[in-house]
């Protein structure tokens, strides 16, 4: 199996030639997306894990992780790279917080909050213990200042909390941490903040409210890999 | 001035980028929250701070109080100099000669953090109210278990015993029977035993000498003995987390549990997640717990909101008429809540609660003694429109002229409705002998799928007059709602099923 496997490196947007954040790998006749493994035999989801030339990488689901969807859905920036800092919200059992901390390397660093203990213990037991890069913070998301434990400015905020003021807490957020001319990315379930609107409406309010703070650069819908969930790139204005 | 600062690895006298001290913690989790919960001590921290003699700024409001309680004169530090202290902590630890160089600042950030998160989990995990969700939905799980291979048992011994499918209703007394045997071993001594009164071991012994069943070797019987006797293990355990989640209920939630009953309470906490978020939720959502699925979709589709979810399950609920009970639903919410609160805040039983839901729901039967107009109306609507949610529960009324007639009974019980537990036991009997004409109903339900059944095809062939009538398609949602009631009425129908 592991023979017949091909990488390509595939160059995406602003990514420099000599460290690409992600990969197309050939696996069961398709170009499947993956991600270096930080910590090669580590499994955190079941992903598959494959050897080439002596690198080991994990296939990166987009029906697991809406980052893995929107980059299948033409992501347009993507600005986790190797050293990068980032805040992520909502970390659950870790399945994205992992591939980011494939990504961002030993140098780079995650700080993970979550706050529901049940999902926490699994994201420590299986994803925090064993990347170094990951800080996990186990608090709410609603209040940033007493967070153990974070320092400094971040280069990317991520926010997947799925709360209904979602928005506004993922602002709150950025004030604190996101420095100037970060990129924030929002996840929004279309149906958890107000059911009864369509979701290109709920898509249209919520990005709305960031305008002022924020240029709005790309909202992808991330069907089929996910029913009701858009992501919301904005970068912070500096 | 000078400043003192907590990092996670311990605490550090500044005078402006000069350490002049530093307090190193030995654990840094377990001194870290001694600190953040205003329970630390500091000797040696407010010994050094009195001996320079001059005020200092504070990075934290922990640590402020501390000081503040030992009269060191200290002030919060201003919102600039916090933020540089948080963009700088790595450095600020290995000023503090915390660590070594940033790389180690960093690993032992990580491992606080890991820590903390660590015991955080654990901390949780140790918290009776996840235990008790755990233990009722370990009962649920073990009636579902229990009913399926009850329904198995008597299909397998019936084969040797038919007739006693109609007679025993009760699973433990049928698993008691196939436990002594064959037909032929059956005495009178053994019904006995199983606690059957007289006139039932009469008729129990004059049927086994005339049974039509076939014999069944010693092998299949060792079988059907080994199911039976997992039958009655799952009874002895289903009483034993019975009897667990009604004390830890009256431990934890005494107040919830006087409102709402140990059981009931159990399925709403887990609902939930934890006493603590049930307390901070809405009358309203608590409400309709159990009832998520037809909430949504009347948000959705403006058809009828649900009036109860597991609610349902209350006695003062399905004791009341129709019309009444989605009042009283909302009066006991409001109610839930509160004593939610009362026991995650407050301390001990406050008996108040229980008297003005009593006087409430008192009220609610006076003041709607009879149904209004357009609550004898619905009913027709469903008959056209095929039933919406409040419509259903019209069809449960029709059984529930019967059920009222019970529910002055139980009502009576109101106050005992605490030993329910044992008491449901006792009236095991009962309600096995109701049984019977249960199943009749149960029969007549099936009919009434299959109804449904013709209907969804009648819809289909309609489809054009479909789209107009929105209404209906929410109707039947309304219906499919009622599965998680009609789903209790079928674990009863079950549970006493012959
Ligand atoms: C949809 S899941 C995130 C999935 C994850 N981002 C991934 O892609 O693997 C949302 C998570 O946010 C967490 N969450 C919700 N509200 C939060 C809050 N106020 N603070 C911290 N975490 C929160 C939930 O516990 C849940 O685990």
């Amino acid at each position: 199996m592991t023979d017949q496997v091909q990488i390509k490196t595939k160059r995406e947007n602003s990514l420099e030639e000599d460290n690409p954040a992600f990969f197309w790998i050939k696996s069961e006749g398709q170009q499947k997306l993956a991600t270096e493994n930080l910590v090669p035999g580590n499994q955190v989801y079941k992903e598959k894990l494959i050897v080439k030339k002596g690198i080991e990488y994990r296939l990166w689901d987009p029906f697991r992780s809406k980052l893995a969807a929107a980059i299948m859905n033409e992501l347009e920036n993507f600005p986790f790279e190797n050293k990068t800092k980032v805040l992520y919200l909502g970390a659950s059992t870790g399945t994205t917080v992992s591939h980011i901390s494939d990504i961002v390397g030993p140098s780079g660093i995650v700080f993970a909050v979550e706050h529901a203990s049940r999902v926490a213990r699994d994201f420590l037991d299986r994803v925090a213990a064993y990347r170094k890069n990951i800080m996990p913070i186990l608090q709410d998301a609603r209040r940033p200042k007493e967070y153990f434990s974070v320092f400094g400015k971040v280069d990317v905020v991520y926010v997947d909390i799925a709360q209904p003021d979602q928005t506004e807490i993922a602002i709150d957020n950025c004030e604190m941490f996101l420095k100037k001319g970060g990129y924030f990315f929002l996840v929004i379930k279309t149906r958890s903040i107000d059911v009864t609107k369509s979701p290109k409406k709920i898509i249209e309010e919520e990005t709305q409210k960031l305008q002022p703070k924020f240029e709005v650069l790309q909202s992808i819908d991330l069907h089929p890999y996910d029913k009701d969930h858009a992501i919301v790139i904005a970068k912070s204005r500096g | 001035m000078y400043s003192v600062i907590l990092t996670e690895l311990g605490i550090s006298v500044f005078d402006d980028e000069k350490l002049e001290k530093s307090f190193p913690f030995s654990n840094p989790v377990k001194e870290y929250l001694l600190v953040k919960n205003k329970e630390s001590k500091l000797n040696e921290l407010i010994n050094y701070l009195a001996s320079i003699q001059r005020g200092v700024s504070v990075s934290d409001d922990a640590l402020l109080a501390i000081l503040k309680k030992n009269n060191i004169d200290s002030q919060i530090m201003e919102d600039s100099e916090l933020e540089r202290i948080q963009a700088s902590k790595p450095q600020i630890i290995v000023d503090s000669g915390f660590a070594s160089n940033p790389q180690d600042a960093l690993g032992k950030l990580r491992e606080f953090a890991l820590g903390l998160s660590s015991s955080k989990v654990t901390e949780v995990s140790e918290s009776p109210d996840l235990h008790i969700i755990q233990a009722i939905n370990s009962l649920d799980e073990i009636d579902k278990i229990a009913n399926a291979l009850s329904s198995r048992l008597r299909e397998w011994y019936g084969l040797h015993f038919p007739e006693l499918d109609n007679v025993i209703d009760s699973i433990n007394g049928y698993a008691q029977i196939v436990m002594a045997g064959k037909r032929e071993s059956l005495t009178k001594q053994v019904f006995e035993d199983a606690g059957f009164p007289e006139s039932k071991v009469e008729m129990l012994s004059l049927i086994s000498t005339k049974s039509r069943g076939g014999d069944i070797s010693d092998v299949n019987l060792a079988i059907v003995q080994s199911i039976a006797k997992q039958i009655l293990d799952f009874h002895d355990l289903r009483k034993k987390l019975e009897e667990h989640v009604e004390s830890e209920m009256q431990t934890i939630a005494p107040n919830l549990s006087a409102i709402l009953g140990t059981a009931v309470g159990a399925r709403i906490l887990g609902r939930a997640g934890s006493l603590k978020r049930l307390a901070s939720l809405p009358a309203s959502t608590i409400q309709v717990l159990g009832a998520e699925k037809a909430l949504f979709r009347s948000l959705k589709t403006g058809s009828q909101p649900p009036k109860h979810g597991l609610l349902f399950q209350h006695a003062m609920v399905h004791a009341a008429p129709r019309w009444q009970r989605g009042k009283i639903a909302r009066a006991i919410a409001a109610k839930a809540v509160i004593a939610a609160r009362v026991d995650v805040y407050g301390d001990g039983l406050n008996k108040t609660l229980l008297e003005k839901l009593n006087v409430r729901v008192d009220e609610i039967g006076k003041k709607y003694e009879n149904p209004t107009e357009k609550d004898i109306r619905r009913p027709e609507s469903f008959r056209r429109d095929g039933g919406n949610f409040r419509d259903n529960s019209r069809r449960r009324d029709d059984r529930g002229g019967r059920r009222d007639d019970r529910g002055g009974r139980r009502d009576d019980r109101g106050g005992r409705r605490d030993d329910r537990g044992g008491r449901r036991d006792d009236r095991g009997g009962r309600r096995d002998d109701r049984g019977g004409r249960r199943d009749d109903r149960g029969g007549r339900r099936d009919d009434r799928g299959g109804r449904r059944d013709d209907r969804g095809g009648r819809r289909d062939d309609r489809g054009g007059r479909r789209d107009d009538r929105g209404g209906r398609r929410d109707d039947r949602g309304g219906r499919r709602d009622d599965r998680p009631s009609s789903n209790k009425n079928k674990k009863r129908k079950q549970f006493g099923r012959r």
